[in-house]
Order: structure tokens, then C-alpha cells, then sequence
């Protein structure tokens, strides 16, 4: 089992990261937003593999999750959000068993979180408010519905005058904003974003940081997958490492430790 | 923040909501299939024509072999100045007999020249110099597998100069029909598995184009049910142009072939007549097109879809 260094930070914070195990109860499983336990994933083409991790992420989180370009950050994201399956273990979302969902029931999950891409995912055929729509469009929202959400949607991530804007004609950071909004327009407790900021510069990266913080003080579940350490810094949340296949909490001594040698 | 997720109750709003955007949805598909719809509903055109004319002939032929008469009566011409009310209960007593009418010489011309739409019955007796015809008897065998049999019997009396029988006439007919069937048969087999191939492929063709929006769909949590249901009305959306476009083929060409006839010597008139379809078959032969067309369209786009539906 993995040693999980927890930060004292995070243990004084009301919303922490942690090891999972002491104390459990079936009221504390139920809280936790993500609940990993003995998750191992294995990739024979590339080496890559996650070797037996436990890890949860509790509700109202805001958490960071670094590690070096193809530790599995991704393909940790995307386990959450069931596009991949562990090889063993349980991936808990809400107290699902994401690995057990298929079909309908893993959509039904889906609805539940928010998904943010390097790339943005945003369709370039389609306006900003049609590319935000379409979550609510696609699970069947009737429209006036669809309206009275997508203004403040909008309002949330600054792209209230972009709405009839193609993503085209955005700058990079203004798409990410825009897929941030995608991904919350349906409401969801948890948010995960796959290094959001990977296409951005510093400002950008800020202002999409800065949303993040605002959604997570709403309740939010935030989990972010990063290698800038700059933005961890920025971030003040606690941050997990994943490194030859282990996901370990890191200490703060440690972030600016990484920051200076990065 | 509202509530976490939006769940759809059954209300009258949410279905017309659902509906629309399943229509909105199947008709941004076919324009992202561009010049292979087109592929798509000629071949399902091709196929439905085919197989509307080769149904609508078997129907004529059916139809027209019961206007021409019973397939259980047997015409018997008796030689000229006999009278067929001597022969009547002499027939009436062989076997396999159910029944014997006879029908005098003189209304049988009377019949012929109506049939003509000659008015003039004594003119054109005197034409002639005297009624051609002779004394014939309509003999109703008990099944038709004794028709020929009985026909055969008949013919062996002296008083007899030849029967004539619908067997005789409806095996060329049956023959002739069969044969065009068969091969009809195996003309829209073949249509049908290209039909099947083309559908495929223009469905295949619009999924890869909009791969984009179908991740996306998915990972916001759209079922697969959503997902795919547009690619199979698409499918369907292909086969009922398809099939449309053939009923106008088919009633053009009827309408054609009407007019054709119209125009031709009485014995023709009447035989447009006899192609005519009864109102049943009217509404039963664009509706069974339509049906087909739809389960082309159906199985087609299904086939393109099957492998993501059930993964």
C-alpha cells in the first residue's frame, strides 16, 4: 500500500485530502467526492502502470495532483470519469463504483461531474453558448431551462459578451473559460480538470486558476491535474504527487522545493 | 449551486423537447452527409421501384386472371346448328361436374358486339350475313385439379368442337409471372445487401464527421440511446425518401402505361382496365414501400452503429 504523506495544512484545512482507512465509517465513505483503493492500472505498451493506490479526495476538496509528463495523471483523471477501467481495485465517485457502471448508469454518473480538457474539447462549428448548451441539449434540458442557466454560466467565467462568439475567434484562456463553463453549466459536485492551463500562459493561467478557486468556495469539488508548479504555489491547496506509479501527498516545504529546482 | 444534476420528469414539454432535438439532431446529420445521402436514397429509389413494380405486376396479373373468369370453368363450343340445351343435363351427369350454363349463340354475339361497343346488333349481322358463333356451355368443374381431365372427357363427344379452359391460359400467365418474380427476386436481393452497404456507409461516413460532438456527448453524460437514436432516424430518414421517390416512379410509370393502353383498340381499353389496382392495393403498395424503405434505412444505419451501441 502506498504511503501517503499528508500535509499539515491539509490536515488543519475543513476540506483535506487523506489516506483512506483510519477511523472509516460508512458516513465518512459517502462524503468522500473520489475514493481509490488498491487501484492499479497497467499499460504494457508504454510501461506506464499505477501500482495498488488508495487515495481519496473528500467532498468540498480542493486538490492538485502534479507528477511528471506520462506519470498517469490522465489516465488517473479519466479512471474518475470512467473512460478507463482499474486492471484491480475500486474507483468510488459519490460512493459508485465507477468501474461497475456502464451504459446508462455511467452517463447518469458523468452528469454528476465536470470534465475540463487541455485541448478544450469545444466543437469549432458551434458558438460559445451552443458549445455550453449542448451538455444541458444532450441530456434532454427543455430549452427555456437551457437559457435561464447559460447567462449566469457565463457571467461565472467572464465569456457573458462572448456567447455568439466561435471558438475561433477566442483567445486561448477565453476557450478554456468557456469549457470550464461547459463543464459546470449541468451543476456538478465535482470538477476535474486535466491540466487546464497546459495551453495557457501565466495570466491566463491565473484567471482559469481563479475560477476554479471561486467554483470550489461554491462547493465544488476541484481536482486539478497539473505540472506547473507556479500554479500549484498560486493555488495554496494541497497537492498530491504521482511518480513511478504511487500518488502521494506532498508538503508544502516540498512544492517550493520542486518549484525552485523546476 | 442549483441542484446537482437535472433529472427529466415525463412531461408533455420534455418529450416535445426530446423530439425536437432527436428531429433537429437527425436532419444536422444529413446535411453532414452532403452527396452520399444522395448515394444512398437513388439505390433505395432503384430498389423500391424494382420491388414496387415487380409486386404491383403479381397483383395485375392475379387481378387480371380473375377478371378473365373462374379457374374452374370449361368452355365447350359445340359444332355450328347444334343447341347446347340438348347437351346440358348429359354434362350435368359426368363426374366432377358442379354445374352447367349455357349460353345460346345469339347472346353470346350479343356479348361480342357489346364487348365491341358495336351498337348496331342487326347491322352487323347482316355484315356478316348470318351469327358466326355457335352454341357454347360453361362447365364449373368441383376443383381444379380436374379441370383438365373433365376438359379432356368433354372433348371426346361428337357434338363437341373444342373447349377451352383458364388453366390453359393462367399456366402461360403463372409461367411467364414466376419467372419474372424469380428473377425480380434476385434482382432486389442484390439491391437490397447494396442498398444495406450504402446506407452503411453515408451512416459510418456522418458518425466519423461528428466524432467530435459524440466524445463530447459523452462525456457530459448523454446515453447512448441519445447518442446514436438521430443516426438510425437518419437511416430511416434515407430509406422513407428513397421509398417516396419510388411511389412517384411507379404511379408515373402506371399512369404511363394507362395512358398507352387508353389510346389502343378496344380489346387493349379493356386490358388497362384489368391492370388497374383495386383501392386496397392502392394504399397497401406505397405503404408497404414505405415500410421497407423504413427497415432498410433502419437495418442499414443500425449495422454502422452496432459496434459503438453495444460496446
Amino acid at each position: 500500500m502506498n504511503q501517503i504523506l499528508l500535509p499539515q495544512s491539509a490536515i488543519e484545512s475543513p476540506h483535506h485530502s487523506h489516506l483512506e482507512g483510519v477511523g472509516s465509517s460508512v458516513s465518512a465513505a459517502l462524503s468522500y467526492a473520489i475514493h481509490l483503493r488498491g487501484v492499479t492500472k497497467t499499460y504494457q505498451e508504454t510501461g506506464f502502470n499505477l501500482r495498488n493506490v488508495n487515495f481519496v479526495v473528500k467532498q468540498g476538496d480542493f486538490l492538485f495532483i502534479t507528477g511528471p509528463s506520462g506519470s498517469g495523471k490522465s489516465t488517473l483523471m479519466k479512471l474518475v470519469y470512467g473512460a478507463e477501467r482499474p486492471d484491480f481495485g475500486e474507483v468510488r465517485v459519490g460512493g459508485q463504483n465507477v468501474a461497475n457502471l456502464s451504459g446508462n448508469r455511467l452517463s447518469m454518473l458523468r452528469r454528476r461531474l465536470g470534465v475540463v480538457f487541455q485541448d478544450y474539447k469545444l466543437i469549432p462549428r458551434w458558438t460559445i453558448a451552443e458549445n455550453v448548451a449542448f451538455v444541458l441539449r444532450s441530456q434532454g434540458v427543455p430549452q427555456d431551462e437551457i437559457q435561464r442557466r447559460l447567462a449566469p454560466t457565463l457571467k461565472l467565467v467572464g465569456l457573458q459578451n462572448k456567447a455568439d462568439c466561435f471558438p475561433t475567434q477566442l483567445s486561448g484562456g477565453e476557450q478554456q473559460r468557456a469549457s470550464i463553463a461547459r463543464a459546470i453549466v449541468g451543476s456538478p459536485r465535482l470538477l476535474l480538470a486535466d491540466e487546464p492551463t497546459g495551453n495557457l500562459d501565466q495570466d491566463n493561467s491565473l484567471q482559469v486558476l481563479s475560477i476554479l478557486k471561486k467554483l470550489n468556495s461554491l462547493g465544488i469539488t476541484v481536482v486539478v491535474t497539473t505540472h506547473d508548479l507556479h500554479l500549484i504555489r498560486m493555488g495554496k491547496a494541497p497537492v498530491a504527487k504521482l511518480q513511478d506509479g504511487q500518488l502521494k501527498m506532498v508538503a508544502p516545504t516540498e512544492t517550493e522545493r520542486m518549484e525552485t529546482e523546476q | 449551486m442549483r441542484s446537482p444534476n437535472f433529472i427529466p420528469s415525463f412531461s408533455l414539454k420534455v418529450a416535445l423537447t426530446q423530439l425536437k432535438y432527436l428531429l433537429q439532431e437527425t436532419l444536422r446529420g444529413l446535411r453532414r452527409g452532403g452527396w452520399m445521402n444522395w448515394a444512398a436514397i437513388s439505390t433505395v429509389t432503384v430498389l423500391l421501384f424494382l420491388f414496387g413494380i415487380s409486386l404491383q405486376t403479381s397483383w395485375q396479373v392475379n387481378g387480371l386472371l380473375n377478371k378473365m373468369g373462374s379457374q374452374l370453368e370449361i368452355s365447350v363450343y359445340l359444332k355450328p346448328n347444334l343447341s347446347g340445351d340438348t347437351l346440358k343435363d348429359k354434362f350435368g351427369q359426368l363426374p366432377n361436374v358442379a354445374s352447367v350454363q349455357v349460353i345460346p349463340r345469339d347472346d353470346a354475339w350479343k356479348k361480342l358486339l357489346s364487348d365491341l361497343d358495336a351498337t348496331d346488333l342487326q347491322g352487323a349481322t347482316d355484315a356478316l350475313g348470318q351469327n358466326p358463333l355457335v352454341d357454347a356451355l360453361k362447365v364449373q368443374s368441383l376443383s381444379v385439379e380436374k379441370v383438365p381431365r373433365l376438359a379432356q372427357v368433354l372433348t371426346s363427344f361428337p357434338e363437341v368442337d373444342h373447349v377451352s379452359y383458364l388453366n390453359e391460359v393462367m399456366q402461360n400467365l403463372l409461367h411467364l409471372n414466376r419467372g419474372i418474380t424469380q428473377m425480380g427476386w434476385f434482382v432486389i436481393g442484390l439491391l437490397t445487401l447494396t442498398a444495406l452497404a450504402v446506407i452503411n456507409t453515408t451512416i459510418r461516413l456522418i458518425v466519423v464527421t461528428r466524432h467530435q460532438e459524440i466524445e463530447v456527448m459523452q462525456l457530459v453524460g448523454a446515453t447512448k440511446t441519445w447518442i446514436y437514436l438521430p443516426f438510425l432516424l437518419q437511416g430511416v430518414a434515407l430509406g422513407l425518401l428513397g421509398g417516396g421517390i419510388a411511389i412517384g416512379f411507379i404511379a408515373a410509370a402506371r399512369q404511363f402505361m394507362h395512358q398507352m393502353l387508353i389510346a389502343q383498340p378496344t380489346f387493349l381499353k379493356s386490358l388497362a382496365q384489368g391492370l388497374q389496382l383495386s383501392p386496397l392495393q392502392a394504399i397497401l403498395l406505397p405503404l408497404t414501400l414505405m415500410v421497407f424503405g423504413s427497415f432498410i434505412g433502419l437495418t442499414g444505419s443500425f449495422l454502422a452503429v452496432r459496434r459503438f451501441i453495444v460496446r
